[in-house]
């Protein structure tokens, strides 16, 4: 009897904690905001305003703009990457990522100054973060072609030119698209960065919906401008992944490269050290304004005012620890779930908060958390909205190993004795542990670098390192300017040291089962 | 020893078990012996309550097994894949049914080693399971399948995986070895040979039935009916 009763309680922790977290934190939030939308005439009030219509025009043709952008800037490097074999590829493989696991404020702050504050500033960052999503996506393709192939077109007479339109460029169609759909989705959901480098006057639909819960108290305008993004995204999203499933040539497992020839050697050169000096500039004169400014002595400055930077990086660092734990243990459960139902509508329900923008999850918080309690005034807000955003980072890594093992393994370990529990600790834990690390850091790392919920959710008492950063960009004066570079740097250290012990996790694990 | 009464086992609208009925001695080896698909592998499997039973009863020394999870029936199952744990070493997985009974540290380090060498696999103790040669991991499945010392061990095609002549040759052996630890065995296999070197007793099983049941030599010389004599007679 005693041991139904702990049986029912841990089926109802299992499905409970996850679908209470989801339900309370994501979904419940969501409805508040198309209500808010509705019983407030939100999208009556969108329909007749040219600033709206403005920023959704601003936030598609960027977008538009800067995939172009990014395209062009990562092709010549995505080329010598998956064509030659040289010395140092994988170091400048890992170089180029860097830019894309910074946190957007911390692009915001390298390229703060470095340009005039525009239009201009928020391509350059766009480029700047996404060429790693070009270099990776259709480098993993390109690199697998088997250069045999493209001989046999010269063979038969077709020039270089004509070799890259009639052979290459056909089989890397679908992975330029793909990449070009991803780098479409992060441009067009643009939040930090814009904010930042658009100085107020520059909108995206994200900054709009900001500025109007936060600024003008607008929440009706401002829900229906999140459900319009909501829309947008989840349109954008199914188009991406249409495009995905299409990358189904038969590319070879691994294709033997050349080293550069003398045609190419200056080529392949000048492309990669073009590429990397210019991914360095902004990250290089961020170090250097932090010194210039002398950033670092303000650092402990004025520590008694509310903005102390010292208890900005003690905050997030608590915060990511707690989101850390939340969403490696949500996570877990869910995919546990998601395994044995196989998937399905819950699948989609863990995988939505990637989709929806943080921004909007932030704005949901603030608009539905009045209750049961208000938790509003709360620190907790913060490491919970950062849960909620890293949540689908943690089941992603670890719901491929948990479906990998074959039942028997269970089964086999339940013959010799082992109960349920033990199947679990013994068989199942082992086996999923390092991805199931790799997706807590991938946590640490989203909560540490989070800007758009936080920016919401966070009081004074309870501000991180992103949302401070941004705070102290807005303030006249080189102190806090100076503060706020040093902060971008401390953060962009933490982030890629984070960002290197994953990548060892995930390195080794290729080689163990 | 073992008793199986009228048990069927219906997967839908499909029956994988039809009223099988079947029994085995104290140290009595059995062979099941079918075509694949015939229902051998769901009868293992519903004996070690892998499988939940439709119809009829399962019992072990007078105990009806009805209710009882399958960690707690102490049977050893020998899987075809040999479902070896990938992240343990060979003695880590011999260990594991041990461990499972809360043997003292000592004691499980010393039935380990009596097993490694019982089975001549000393040498790779510690080796990882995706480094051993097929013939290494079926060995490995049956260590840590006998180690706990089971009530009842069942193989299920535990040579089937391997090559002919690896075959042959580890059939003979596992039959000595079996002989020699007088325990209830009932291996399952689609092989005539191997079912006439390992068993004391046949039991043919065809389309979720047991057809017929005897020694290897009484089958062939008096089959039950039309498709016995063609089974048994195109070897």
């Amino acid at each position: 009897m005693a041991g139904r009763v702990v049986r029912y309680l841990r089926i109802a922790t299992l499905w409970g904690a996850p679908l209470l977290f989801i339900g309370y934190l994501f979904v419940y939030p969501l409805t508040r905001i198309l209500a808010e939308s509705l019983t407030g005439e939100g999208f009556a009030q969108l329909v007749d305003r040219e600033r709206f219509r403005n920023a959704a025009w601003f936030t598609i043709w960027q977008a538009l703009v800067s995939t172009v952008l990014t395209l062009i800037a990562s092709l010549p490097l995505t080329w010598a990457l998956s064509r030659f074999n040289f010395r140092g590829k994988q170091l400048v493989r890992a170089l180029v990522t860097i830019p894309f696991v910074l946190p957007t404020v911390v692009v915001g702050a390298s390229f703060h100054d470095l340009l005039p504050q525009g239009v201009l500033a928020i391509l350059a960052a766009h480029v700047f973060y996404n060429v790693a999503v070009v270099v990776r996506t259709v480098g993993g393709v390109w690199g697998r072609i088997d250069p045999r192939v493209e001989d046999a077109a010269a063979t038969l007479g077709a020039s270089p030119g004509r070799v890259f339109r009639t052979v290459t460029l056909p089989l890397l169609r679908p992975a330029l698209a793909s990449a070009a759909a991803i780098v479409f989705l992060f441009c067009f959901a643009s939040f930090g960065t814009v904010l930042i480098l658009g100085g107020g006057r520059i909108r995206t639909i994200e900054v709009e919906i900001y500025q109007q819960a936060v600024s003008f108290l607008n929440l009706p305008v401002a829900g229906a401008l999140a459900v319009l993004q909501l829309i947008f995204v989840v349109a954008a999203l199914l188009v991406a992944n249409r495009l995905q499933r299409r990358i189904g040539f038969d590319l070879a497992a691994e294709v033997s490269l050349p080293p550069p020839g003398p045609r190419h050697r200056l080529s392949v050169g000048a492309t990669v050290f073009a590429t990397l000096g210019l991914l360095a500039v902004p990250l290089v004169s961020l170090v250097g304004r932090s010194i210039e400014r002398r950033g670092w002595a303000g650092l402990t400055g004025n520590a008694a005012s509310a903005l102390s930077p010292v208890q900005a990086i003690g905050n997030s660092l608590l915060y990511a620890a707690i989101a850390t734990v939340i969403a490696t243990g949500v996570g877990l459960a869910a995919a546990r779930i998601i395994e044995r139902r196989g998937g399905g509508w819950l699948d989609t329900a863990f995988m939505l908060p990637l989709g929806v923008s943080a921004v909007t999850v932030g704005f949901g918080f603030l608009l539905a958390l009045d209750q049961p309690i208000d938790l509003r005034g709360s620190f907790i807000l913060v490491p919970l909205a950062h849960a909620l955003v890293a949540t689908p980072f943690v089941v992603r890594a670890a719901l491929p190993l948990l479906r990998s093992i074959k039942p028997e393994l269970r089964e086999a370990a339940r013959v010799l004795g082992a109960s349920p529990s033990q199947v679990w600790k013994e068989i199942d834990f082992p086996i999923i542990a390092r991805a199931l690390a790799v997706g807590a850091g991938l946590a640490a790392v989203v909560s540490l670098g989070e800007f758009g919920a936080t920016s919401f959710v966070a009081r004074p008492a309870s501000i991180t390192v992103p949302t401070l950063i941004f705070r102290l960009l807005g303030r006249p004066g080189t102190a806090s300017y100076g503060t706020a570079m040093a902060l971008a740097v401390i953060l962009a250290a933490m982030t890629a040291l984070l960002v290197l012990l994953i990548d060892r996790l995930r390195g080794s694990e290729a080689g163990t089962f | 020893m073992l008793s199986v009464k009228e048990v069927s086992v219906v997967f839908g609208t499909k029956v994988a078990l039809d009223r099988v009925s079947l029994q085995l001695g104290q140290a009595e080896i059995l062979a099941l012996l079918g075509p694949s698909g015939s229902g051998k592998s769901t009868l293992l499997r519903a004996i070690a309550g892998l499988e939940e039973i439709t119809t009829g009863t399962i019992s072990f020394e007078g105990r009806d097994l009805a209710g009882l999870p399958t960690h707690v029936r102490g049977f050893g199952l020998m899987f075809q894949t040999y479902a070896l744990f990938p992240h343990l070493t060979v003695a880590g997985n011999v260990a594991f049914g041990l461990r499972m009974a809360n043997l003292a540290p000592a004691a499980i380090t010393s039935r380990v080693d009596e097993v490694l060498q019982w089975v001549g696999l000393s040498e790779l103790a510690d080796r990882r399971i995706e480094r051993l040669s097929g013939g290494e991991m079926q060995r490995v499945a049956l260590a840590r399948t006998l180690a706990p010392n089971p009530r009842l061990v069942m193989l299920d095609e535990p040579v089937g995986a391997l090559d002919r002549r690896l075959r042959e040759r580890l059939v003979e052996e596992m039959a000595d070895s079996l002989r020699e630890a007088k325990l209830g065995v009932i291996y399952v296999t689609h092989d005539h040979d191997e079912a006439r070197v390992v068993a004391d007793r046949v039991a043919l099983m065809n389309e979720g039935r047991i057809i017929q049941t005897g020694t290897y030599q009484a089958i062939v010389e008096q089959p039950a009916d039309a498709w016995v004599a063609d089974f048994v007679g195109s070897s």
